[in-house]
């Protein structure tokens, strides 16, 4: 009991930082560091392989070059455009060759007039001349809107064969570069396939590993956690059997309590100069047969007389009724004490 | 965490051996007297004593109520020395102490014994003494045994050795005779001090055991006397008109306490008795008497009929205090102080019945000690331990002794007619 | 209750008897009181019976005077009569006068007060049970509750003495409620 008592107090007359709390929050404090710590060190294997960054960095062109790949199918498809600039600008051209002619017709037309007025005669043969020179400037304007006409459909043909040309190289290009492209594709995809066999690999050959790792540690456990519970029912099943030998001890040790209790009070004659409050406590020791082997006053109550009525109470016991059982015997009466004091007193 | 579990765990452990402590309490006793055997003395060759002093050692102790002696015819054996005695044979009888002596002459004209007394169940001597007296005083060194043994086994003081005043009342030639009696405790060694055809009354004893204050109407008046006992001299310190009564010496002895009527009423006073200077303790119309005086002689208790009926009442020694202490019944009277102060002896009516009854005066707690109808006069030993008391027995007033706790009840044997009015006297040396 | 209420009957008649007031011992009525009147009647009766007999015969040639003389030799002779009543009964613990003693007690003191000579002693008396030192006082306060009355109807306290016997001489032996009733009294005696 005073061990049982001492303990606790030992507790509280330490510092802080000893007391077990304190100890078993610093304990775990160390533990969850060390892991830590221990997660940091195994990080790497964990993480991809620097490689691996690599191929993910390649990922992004694919992505971009993606894009003309799903556009070109409509590109051949719309016309070949003539040149803007070299059409306005021949029309402009002919505008201002036929403006300017235009004007120049006006002033000749001008000066016929007036030359008619003061050449009336030679107005008939100029009439001529000019019925004459507009002939041939009508064949000639004619002849040149047919060259005109001829060298823009030979112009026309040329742009579309040059931009059928051009389109023929850009689709080539095009062609050229969608092969490169499906070539560093599937080396990317090859390169993907790759990285990713060997993390799957990595990956698995880890997770086998952890699996093996965490079969290992739950078989472990397991073992453990059977041992415990095999521990624990074993202690458990003792101490029910402590127990129930206990309580059945208990109840036997208190029948003779009883039994003694009322063999002493039989042969204890009270003196009559007991008073409330005397106190006299005997220590007895037994043989197993009950017979005495010892009696001893432990507390005195000062009152011989009295002191000397509880010795002569328990000497009068001849036999004390004791347990038959051996440990009920061993445990409460082998040495026990008495107390007398008698209540019923004034 | 661990710790702490591994504490309770430890902790659990340590209480299990502790409850294995086993400690029998003995809260009550055998409801009975003590058996004792007291065997008959041995005499030397011869010798013819001429009392029969392990007899009268029987006598006084299952007077005493506390101890069962064997008879003699149910020994096995009669040891007269420690050297004789077989333990077993006691014990088989189921005998607690055995007390074994021997009687011899002792030379000139005494007689001595030699006696011890053994714890059966110890098988132990606890006590052995040789003393010696005077033959013509056998009685004296019995009663001296019985207080010696009564004190080992008890660890009280015994009273057998203390005497008892009385008066008894006899007819004779049609006339009343009036005696004042001293005897021992078991009322043998009477001897008479005072006999007059007028009543005699309230015998009380001094401290030291040497006088008696009493009340005699011998010149057809009461007063109150103080007689010597060693010689017999008397002295009248009271003879006022009225009452003269209820004498109560102090503790000291220095002082009486009476009850005087010369004021018109009965009153208490106290006398000196040196210089019979009287001063007067109780003033009121209603009587007041019966006082007695405290142990520790600072209060004084008397009765009175103030509240209409006889009651007890306490007061300081110097008049002040004064405090009712009886309520129980309408009939509560001549109250006397137990030795230790803590209780008080009264008579008590209930119904028509007179008890003798005792009160715890700190707690007020009454209890009825006897079942006799027309009790009077109770008066304790000096040890407390017992009281005795005038009652009817087949119309005679006889004296009675009784457990001053309520139990043995024990009438004394009288050779003549009425017995009244015992006092028992202090511890004599 | 009963039992009180009974004795004071007996008593009273008793008195009755004792005093010649009462023809003859017939009036009894309950016999269920025989004993306890019987007791007291046989105490006191024949006296009384005997003191009244003397003045039975008269004739006619009396003189006025002598008339007078003769109703004063018979009050004279009633008041003796009533003065060998020298017995006073009380309750249990109680010193109060009883009506029936009244008359007898006047007669007493009348007689004391013609007479200053003649001195009384009053003997207080109580019955066993009680304490004795108690009982002595109530004895005494019984006897001068007498004195008092006494006094009072003329007699003076110089002619008075009072002493209480207490329980100590009781009038009759014995422990029942009849002998309890006549030993708590006060006793009247000349001197």
């Amino acid at each position: 009991m005073t061990d049982n008592k001492r303990e606790p107090n030992d507790y509280l007359s330490r510092p802080p930082w000893r007391s077990p709390v304190a100890l078993s929050i610093a304990l775990h404090v160390g533990i969850v560091v060390f892991s830590l710590v221990g997660w940091s060190w195994s990080k790497p294997s964990h993480e991809p392989p620097p490689r691996s960054i690599q191929a993910r960095l390649i990922m992004p062109e694919p992505v971009a070059a993606q894009k003309p790949e799903v556009k070109p199918p409509s590109q051949p498809e719309s016309q070949p455009k003539p040149d803007p600039q070299e059409e306005a600008r021949k029309k402009a051209a002919e505008q201002a060759k036929a403006e300017e002619q235009k004007r120049q017709e006006e002033a000749r037309k001008k000066a016929l007039i007036r030359e008619k007025e003061k050449q009336e005669a030679a107005a008939k043969a100029k009439e001529e001349a000019r019925r004459k020179a507009e002939a041939e400037a009508a064949a000639a304007a004619r002849k040149k809107a047919e060259e005109e006409k001829r060298r823009k459909e030979l112009a026309e043909k040329k742009a579309a064969e040059e931009k059928r040309k051009a389109e023929e190289k850009a689709a080539e290009e095009r062609r050229k570069a969608e092969e490169k492209r499906k070539q560093e594709e599937a080396e990317r995809k090859r390169q993907e396939q790759l990285a990713k066999e060997r993390r799957e690999a990595e990956e698995k050959k880890r997770e086998e590993e952890r699996r093996k790792r965490e079969q290992q540690l739950a078989t472990m456990a397991e073992q453990a956690q059977q041992q415990q519970e095999a521990a624990a029912r074993e202690k458990a099943e003792a101490a029910a059997a402590a127990k129930a030998r206990q309580a059945r001890m208990a109840s036997e040790s208190e029948k003779y309590e009883a039994l003694i209790r009322q063999r002493l009070s039989d042969a204890w004659y009270i003196p009559s100069s007991a008073r409330k409050g005397l106190k006299t406590t005997l220590e007895i020791t037994l043989l197993p047969t009950g017979e005495l082997v010892s009696v001893k006053i432990t507390n005195s109550s000062g009152n011989t007389a009295f002191d000397n009525s509880a010795l002569s109470a328990v000497r009068g016991v001849s036999r004390f009724p004791v347990p038959d059982d051996a440990d009920v015997f061993n445990t409460y009466f082998r040495r026990f004490s008495i107390q007398f004091d008698p209540e019923t007193l004034k | 965490m661990m710790r702490v579990i591994v504490t309770m765990v430890l902790a659990a452990c340590i209480a299990l051996p502790v409850h294995a402590e086993l400690m029998i309490r003995i809260t009550e006793g055998a409801d009975n007297a003590i058996p004792v055997a007291v065997v008959p003395f041995g005499k030397a060759d011869g010798f013819q004593p001429s009392e029969n002093i392990s007899q009268i050692v029987h006598e006084d102790l299952a007077m005493s109520g506390e101890f069962k002696p064997l008879a003699t015819e149910r020994m096995l054996s009669l040891p007269t020395n420690g050297d004789d005695v077989f333990y077993r044979d006691w014990r088989l009888l189921g005998q607690k102490y055995l007390l074994v002596g021997q009687v011899q002459p002792a030379g000139g004209d005494k007689v001595s014994a030699r006696y011890e007394l053994f714890d059966v169940n110890r098988e132990k001597r606890i006590m052995g003494e040789t003393a010696s007296v005077a033959s013509n005083n056998l009685r004296t060194l019995a009663h001296h045994i019985s207080d010696k043994v009564y004190e080992a086994i008890t660890g009280n003081k015994g009273v057998f050795s203390t005497r008892i005043a009385y008066v008894t009342l006899d007819m004779e030639n049609g006339k009343r005779i009036y005696r004042l009696n001293v005897s021992d405790v078991d009322g043998k060694r009477a001897s008479v001090r005072l006999k007059s055809s007028e009543p005699i009354l309230s015998p009380a004893w001094s401290p030291d055991g040497k006088k008696l204050a009493y009340v005699s109407f011998e010149t057809g008046r009461p007063a109150i006397y103080i007689q010597e006992l060693a010689n017999g001299k008397r002295t009248r310190i009271a003879q006022f008109p009225g009452l003269n009564s209820a004498p109560a010496w102090s503790p000291d002895g220095d002082s009486l306490l009476m009850t005087l009527s010369r004021d018109g009423n009965a009153e208490v006073y106290k006398m000196d008795v040196a210089s019979r200077k009287l001063t007067r303790m109780t003033d009121h119309w209603a009587i007041d008497t019966e006082p007695d005086w405290s142990p520790d002689g600072d209060s004084f208790l008397f009765t009175s009929d103030r509240s209409g009926g006889p009651q007890i009442y306490m007061m300081d020694a110097d008049g002040g205090d004064l405090r009712r202490l009886t309520f129980g019944s309408r009939y509560n009277a001549r109250p006397r102080f137990s030795p230790d102060g803590e209780h008080i002896f009264y008579v008590h009516q209930r119904d028509s019945y007179f008890h003798i009854a005792r009160m715890n005066i700190e707690s007020g707690e009454e209890t009825i000690l006897t079942r006799t109808k027309l009790d009077e006069s109770p008066s304790v030993a000096p040890n407390g331990r017992l009281l005795i008391y005038a009652t009817q027995e087949g119309g005679k007033s006889v004296l009675a002794v009784i457990s001053a706790d309520g139990g043995s009840n024990y009438i004394l044997p009288s050779r003549f007619g009425d017995v009244r009015e015992p006092a028992w006297s202090p511890f004599l040396n | 209750m009963i039992r009180t209420y009974s004795k004071l009957f007996a008593l009273l008649v008793a008195m009755g008897v004792m005093a010649g007031c009462s023809s003859t011992g017939g009036t009894q009525e309950e016999g269920a009181y025989g004993s306890d009147v019987s007791a007291v009647d046989q105490e006191g009766g024949s006296e009384v019976y005997g003191g009244e007999g003397s003045s039975g015969v008269s004739s006619q040639t009396m003189t006025d005077e002598e008339r007078a003389a003769q109703a004063e030799q018979a009050a004279q002779q009633e008041q003796a009569a009533m003065r060998k009543i020298t017995t006073f009964y009380f309750d249990f613990d109680t010193s109060e006068i009883k009506s029936e003693s009244r008359d007898v007690l006047i007669a007493h003191a009348k007689y004391l007060a013609a007479n200053p000579n003649r001195s009384v002693r009053l003997e207080g008396h109580a019955d066993e049970r009680g304490t004795k030192e108690y009982n002595l006082a109530l004895g005494e306060r019984r006897a001068k509750a007498v004195e008092r009355f006494l006094v009072v109807n003329g007699a003076s306290r110089d002619q008075i003495e009072t002493i209480s016997y207490g329980e100590e001489k009781p009038a009759v032996m014995g422990h029942d409620e009849s002998a309890y009733a006549q030993n708590r009294r006060v006793e009247l005696i000349y001197q």
